[in-house]
């Protein structure tokens, strides 16, 4: 019976690109997955060749977008899915063989909240304490320190049907915890949270990966996994397009996204669209040339201006997408440059970059079929580009 | 197991109804179908014999039947809130899983059949003024047969409603199709008036009907008499002609049910994909 945190093989060290390579020291990795493909019944192939080496203490975050396989990876993680093909070990226990060994290692948080509302708060993470065999000498003790790390304490006696969506969320996470498992999968953990909740829920998982415990997550926000997590795995279509620390990932995006509409794209774009082909409209249409006229003149002129430094340029339906590091900065001089150049923007939005920009930085392909320029190649990262196959 | 029975007392109003919904129907079935049913229990059965005590094993087995026709929705909650997969991910054995839920099912199905047979005392003696020891003429060892077959039918039964559940995964159609299907079930039995009486397809239904050897087995544990009359079995004397044949065909329900509702089980919880 697993009851401690993280097993004495832990370093606690915060892990270098070097872990990356997989375990160094001749322990077991904490979590190990080789070449894993799941396929549905139906022919759907939801996680296509996913390589994992995820030491102990490490904190490990998945990100992808909807759809990416997360969910499923994460499942086959803990035991509860076979991979079709490849292997997977937690602790050096594959997850076929030994799966009771994995259970016991695990603690696992799943993406829909999973507690018994006919049950109060206490009584729900004193059943996740009896299934996960915590000896019932302890069990009281542990449910009470629990319920007050998650902040319940005050309601530990109330039906969690009473609760709202992120008392519920903590108490989830209070009964993947309750057995001290080593290794803890979190499962976007944060979805459908106030922002106060998400940080609190945030503070709690930073506290146990300090106290040792492996963490790996999912999210489909690069900014949470930022400041918890040691290394990132970027996910799309079910395999791994790069692997990194989210330092090195975020410069390899090349900062925040600037978003354009261009007042004319849009006329042009639907005029020649709506007539024969209905509400689908592609930038790649060759009907709107008007658009792609427009969008080709604001390109260069982004180019000429000198606002940013190292710009990338993406067309997009409504106009221009230009990710660059200083685009909060640079955004007025463009505008002038605008201006002059007789193009007038409409609307105008300055966000961080999603699993999308990212995918895109590093493989150099993007989303939609339509062209992408790069005025200057981004910084790529060693795992990027060549494993893409699209 | 003590989650689900937890559960059950948070849930008085449904525990509430539950255990006298069977009594209001008792009282209401024992009064009017009392009132016709004389000449054709005495045929059946002899004249000593009160509708009461003839009626208490089809209430004992209705109610069983109710408990256990729903156990599914119990899985089909878990499946749904994720407690399902969290068991799952628990190093928790399967056996013990799905053991602890059935035998919370068989507590609730206990303490019904228990209030079930007091009232029908208390009902006789109002009726006729006889005292428990005719009401239950085989005693204890009457009581203890009663749970018995009682537990053994409901089994059958709770295998069903979970192989509902497994295939459905759908809360309604669990309540829908175990409900329309066991409520005509009933009448197609033993359950309400010896099967003499009744048309001869409804003879020749019963007679596959697991819930005519429900009835019969428990109702020969209350009387002491052999009342099978689907089957004419000799061998063993009394109402061992009537309780042996009754478990043997209950076995063959349960094992044969069973063993689906465990594969199915077995499958929604195997972790190869699907």
């Amino acid at each position: 019976m697993q009851s401690q945190h993280a097993p004495s093989t832990s370093t606690g060290q915060p892990t270098d690109t070097a872990a990356s390579t997989g375990s160094n020291d001749g322990g077991p990795a904490a979590i190990r997955a080789e070449d894993v493909h799941v396929t549905y019944a139906d022919g759907t192939e939801a996680v296509s060749g996913v390589d994992l080496a995820v030491e102990p203490g490490e904190c490990f975050g998945f990100l992808g977008p909807n759809g990416a396989g997360k969910s499923t990876t994460i499942q086959t993680l803990v035991s509860l899915l076979h991979p079709t093909a490849g292997s997977v070990s937690v602790h050096g226990h594959d997850v076929v063989e030994d799966a009771q060994a994995v259970r016991e290692y695990v603690g696992y948080m799943p993406q829909e909240t999973s507690v018994d509302p006919e049950l109060t708060a206490r009584e729900n993470v004193r059943f996740s304490a009896r299934i996960h065999g915590v000896p019932a000498a302890e069990r009281e003790e542990r449910v009470d320190e629990l319920l007050d790390v998650v902040d319940l304490a005050d309601v530990a006696d109330d039906l969690a049907e009473t609760f709202s969506g992120g008392m519920a969320k903590r108490l989830d996470a209070a009964n993947a915890l309750v057995h001290q498992p080593p290794v803890v999968f979190l499962d976007e953990p944060t979805t459908g949270l106030d922002p106060q909740a998400r940080m609190e829920l945030w503070d709690y998982f930073e506290a146990i990966n300090d106290a040792g415990t492996t963490v790996f997550l999912t999210t489909q926000y690069l900014e949470e996994v930022d400041r918890l997590c040691d290394r990132i795995a970027l996910l799309q279509d079910g395999e791994v397009v790069a692997t990194d620390t989210p330092a090195a990932l975020k410069a390899a995006v090349g900062g925040d996204v600037l978003e354009m509409s261009l007042a004319g794209v849009d006329d042009a774009e639907h005029s020649g669209s709506t007539g024969k082909r209905g509400a689908t409209d592609r930038t790649d249409d060759p009907g709107p040339a008007r658009g792609t006229e427009l969008r080709d003149h604001a390109a260069s002129v982004v180019r000429s201006a000198n606002a940013f430094d190292d710009p990338t340029v993406e067309r997009t339906d409504e106009g221009l997408a230009i990710t660059a590091s200083d685009v909060r900065t640079g955004v007025m001089e463009l505008f002038v440059a605008f201006h002059d150049a007789g193009l007038t923007v409409t609307g105008v939005d300055v966000r961080s970059p999603t699993p999308d920009d990212v995918f895109l930085s590093l493989t150099g392909e993007a989303i939609d079929e339509g062209e992408t320029e790069t005025t200057a190649p981004g910084r790529e990262s060693r795992h990027g580009a060549e494993e893409v196959t699209r | 197991m003590k989650r689900w029975l937890v559960k059950t007392s948070r849930n008085p109003f449904v525990t509430f109804t539950s255990l006298v919904q069977p009594v209001i129907f008792f009282v209401l079935m024992a009064e009017v179908f009392g009132a016709v049913a004389g000449g054709a229990l005495t045929n059946a059965v002899g004249a000593d014999v009160s509708y009461v005590t003839y009626l208490t094993p089809a209430i004992v087995v209705q109610s069983a039947l109710a408990a256990a026709s729903i156990s599914g929705i119990g899985l089909v909650i878990d499946m749904d809130s994720g407690m399902f997969e969290k068991t799952l991910a628990s190093p928790m054995g399967r056996g013990a899983m799905f053991l602890g839920k059935v035998f919370s099912e068989v507590v609730r199905i206990v303490v019904q059949t228990a209030i079930i047979l007091g009232c029908g005392a208390v009902l006789l003696y109002f009726e006729t003024g006889d005292g428990p020891g005719t009401f239950l003429e085989t005693g204890v060892a009457g009581f203890l047969g009663v749970l018995a077959i009682t537990i053994l039918f409901a089994g059958a039964f709770m295998s069903f409603s979970n192989i509902v559940a497994l295939v459905t995964r759908d809360k309604e159609a669990t309540i829908l199709i175990s409900n329309s299907l066991t409520f005509p079930l009933l009448f197609v039995s033993s359950a309400f008036l010896p099967l003499q009486v009744l048309p001869d397809w409804i003879n020749t239904v019963a007679t596959v009907n697991p819930i005519t050897y429900g009835v019969d087995g428990v109702r020969a544990a209350v009387l002491g008499e052999d009342v099978m009359t689907v089957i004419d079995v000799t061998a063993f004397g009394g109402a061992w002609n009537a309780i042996v044949p009754a478990i043997a065909v209950l076995v063959v329900f349960n094992v044969v049910l069973g063993a689906i509702a465990v594969r199915l089980l077995h499958r929604a919880s195997r972790a190869a994909v699907q």
